[in-house]
């Protein structure tokens, strides 16, 4: 068995991510280093999946795939219908800012913008009035709790403050799946859980598709789903 | 908020390092605006010439005389209303022998008639005409000297060595600005009384009074072909291309002006570039992130180019704004009252204003051109620095 099922995972059935048979390899001098070997996974839609795994396992390497940063060396990746890795770069950055949120481990804030004007960050590509992208923000503030610190600059912020600020700029262009990658991974326990929490809520509530890249077992025990990787592979129990 | 909001907040991310570097362009922009300026107001300097005025000089060369005969005879050519003789006295203050100043020998009688615009009292005008050792000055050279009518003073002569000693008669003064109001006139006759055999009856030049500025060229023509067939040739010309023609003296000056500018602005690419590039090299993780997010490659170049152009833009005004008081002010007000010959007019054209803040601008995005077009390749995974 690769993967650990739990109870009462909220998904509809339908797949959202569809992985086949995915290598990836990176050229390193005279060396070729195989990340990922002959890989599948499916992911239906609402799930919360967890990848596990030890550094250099290809955890973080299988998320880049999902999100379309990167294309695999062979093999297919389909998230929402799409392959993201036949499209132009140009096209796969847009397919990127309609149908994937991003959370950071290091939440990775502009700290020349404030709160509100990160979260309003990814809508800047879309044609939305400007009065319109600050009351989307302003919502999606409100989602993660924090209207009451829009105004407020990344540096003014706590830092399950700001990774909080990150989840509403992730999910503020309403995608249909958000990758986490390690997104407790700099915050302290009582924070980690807010996030963890909050995550659980997107997922639960908004119904969306949520893949987390996470060392943390207590962070993956939120999962729904949890994948261990081990050397490019998912793991056999 | 807008995409532009993000690179003009990113230029002031860095204050110090912004503020050091507009200051830098600051002050090339000021060296640009300044050595453009000693050019156009050099250059324009002829513009400022009589058009119906004509000088006669030796054919070979400007150091060389002309017989003082040629002066009546230049008069007698239909056109010409009135002719007189100069010649370059060439003395100094005996005590004060740095400070440059004009002295010429001149033929008084004829004096006011061609050179109209220089005003004088009328009974400093007499007082000067019955005193064979009398001088008139401008007024800006009185001020210097401390010289008032009625003073006695002794020059140094360099082209006619000795001791000169001269009366100040008058203190002129001039409403048209090629005016140079540092200079000295003394009588011809005094010189020329005072001379050995052999430099009598010389002069330096003559300048002639014409009755159109229509008919310079002709009557010049007409002036050189009268003395071709003489010993000594002449070559005519307005008193434009008179000074057109001593201005091409200074041509390797101007043209290393012209390239100092040049170079200047180089300066400031630099400047800019290294900037830019530092900037662009802290934010590379910020940049994986925004093309994470679904920013385009071209979207990143802007933010770069706009950065840049928003600094240059910056320190271009800022170095106008420093140019207008230091350049007009200060350097214009001293150059046009001392060396009002040369600059008459000391100011900033507005094509040199808008040359500075275009070139500031424009050189910024220059310099940002590769930093941007590195940025615009970034690879994703790389600027996020995530290795699974």
């Amino acid at each position: 068995m690769t993967d650990e099922k739990k109870t009462g995972t909220g998904t509809n059935g339908s797949k959202m991510i569809e992985v086949r048979n995915v290598t990836k390899s990176f050229v390193r001098g005279k060396e070729t280093l195989e990340v990922l070997k002959g890989l599948d996974l499916d992911v239906p839609e609402g799930s919360f999946d967890a990848l596990m795994g030890p550094s250099g396992s290809g955890k973080s390497t299988l998320l880049n795939l999902i999100a379309g940063l990167d294309q695999p060396s062979s093999g297919k990746v389909v998230v929402g219908g799409s392959e993201p890795a036949s499209m132009s770069d140009s096209a796969r950055a847009q397919w990127r800012a309609r149908n994937v949120g991003f959370v950071f481990q290091t939440f990775n804030m502009m700290p020349v913008l404030t709160a509100l004007e990160n979260v309003e960050l990814p809508l800047l590509l879309t044609k939305l009035p400007s009065k319109e992208r600050k009351q989307r923000a302003q919502i999606a503030l409100r989602v993660v709790g924090l209207e009451d610190r829009m105004h407020h600059y990344p540096n003014q912020l706590s830092g399950g403050q700001e990774q909080r600020v990150a989840i509403a700029r992730a999910i503020v262009s309403d995608p249909k799946i958000i990758v986490a990658d390690e997104p407790t991974g700099d915050l302290d326990r009582k924070s980690a859980d807010e996030i963890l929490d909050l995550l659980q809520r997107l997922n639960r509530e908004q119904n969306k598709t949520i893949i987390m890249v996470t060392h943390d077992p207590s962070a993956a025990e939120r999962a729904t789903v949890i994948h261990r990787l081990d050397k490019g592979a998912l793991a056999q129990n | 908020m807008q995409l532009s909001s993000l690179a003009t907040r990113n230029v002031l991310r860095n204050r110090f390092r912004t503020i050091a570097t507009a200051l830098g362009v600051a002050v090339a922009i000021l060296a640009f605006v300044l050595l453009r300026t000693v050019v156009s107001a050099w250059t324009e300097g002829a513009e400022y010439a009589a058009k119906d005025r004509l000088g006669t000089r030796h054919k070979v060369s400007f150091i060389l005389s002309l017989p003082l005969r040629y002066v009546a005879e230049v008069e007698q050519i239909p056109g010409v209303k009135r002719s007189m003789g100069a010649s370059w006295f060439g003395a100094k203050h005996p005590t004060r022998e740095q400070e440059f100043f004009a002295t010429i020998a001149v033929q008084s009688k004829a004096f006011f008639e061609v050179y109209d615009e220089i005003q004088v009292p009328e009974a400093q005008r007499a007082a000067w005409m019955e005193n064979r050792k009398g001088a008139i000055v401008g007024r800006v050279l009185a001020k210097k000297f401390g010289w008032n009518v009625g003073d006695r003073v002794k020059l140094r002569g360099t082209i006619y060595p000795g001791d000169w000693d001269f009366e100040i008669s008058g203190i002129y003064d001039s409403q048209r600005r090629s005016v140079d109001l540092a200079s000295f006139f003394f009588h011809y006759d005094y010189l020329n009384d005072s001379v050995p055999a052999r430099r009598k009856d010389q002069i330096g030049w003559i300048a002639s009074r014409i009755d159109s500025s229509d008919k310079a060229a002709q009557i010049s023509k007409q002036i050189d072909e009268k003395f071709d067939e003489r010993d000594i040739q002449t070559l005519s010309m307005s008193e434009k291309a008179l000074n057109n023609s001593f201005m091409g003296m200074f041509a390797a000056v101007l043209g290393a002006m012209d390239l100092v500018s040049i170079v200047i602005l180089l300066i400031m690419m630099l400047i800019l570039g290294n900037t830019v590039a530092m900037g662009v090299r802290e934010r590379t993780h910020e940049y994986g992130v925004l093309r994470a997010i679904g920013f385009l490659p071209r979207h990143l170049a802007s933010f770069v180019l706009g950065e840049a152009a928003a600094i240059g833009a910056l320190g271009g005004g800022l170095g106008l704004l420093l140019s207008y008081p230091v350049v007009e002010k200060g350097l214009g007000r001293f150059l046009e009252e001392n060396m009002s010959g040369f600059f008459p007019v000391f100011r900033i054209d507005t094509s040199t204003t808008i040359q500075a803040f275009v070139f500031a601008t424009l050189l910024g995005l220059i310099a940002a051109a590769i930093p941007a077009y590195r940025t615009s390749k970034l690879n994703v995974i790389d600027a996020l620095r995530r290795v699974g």
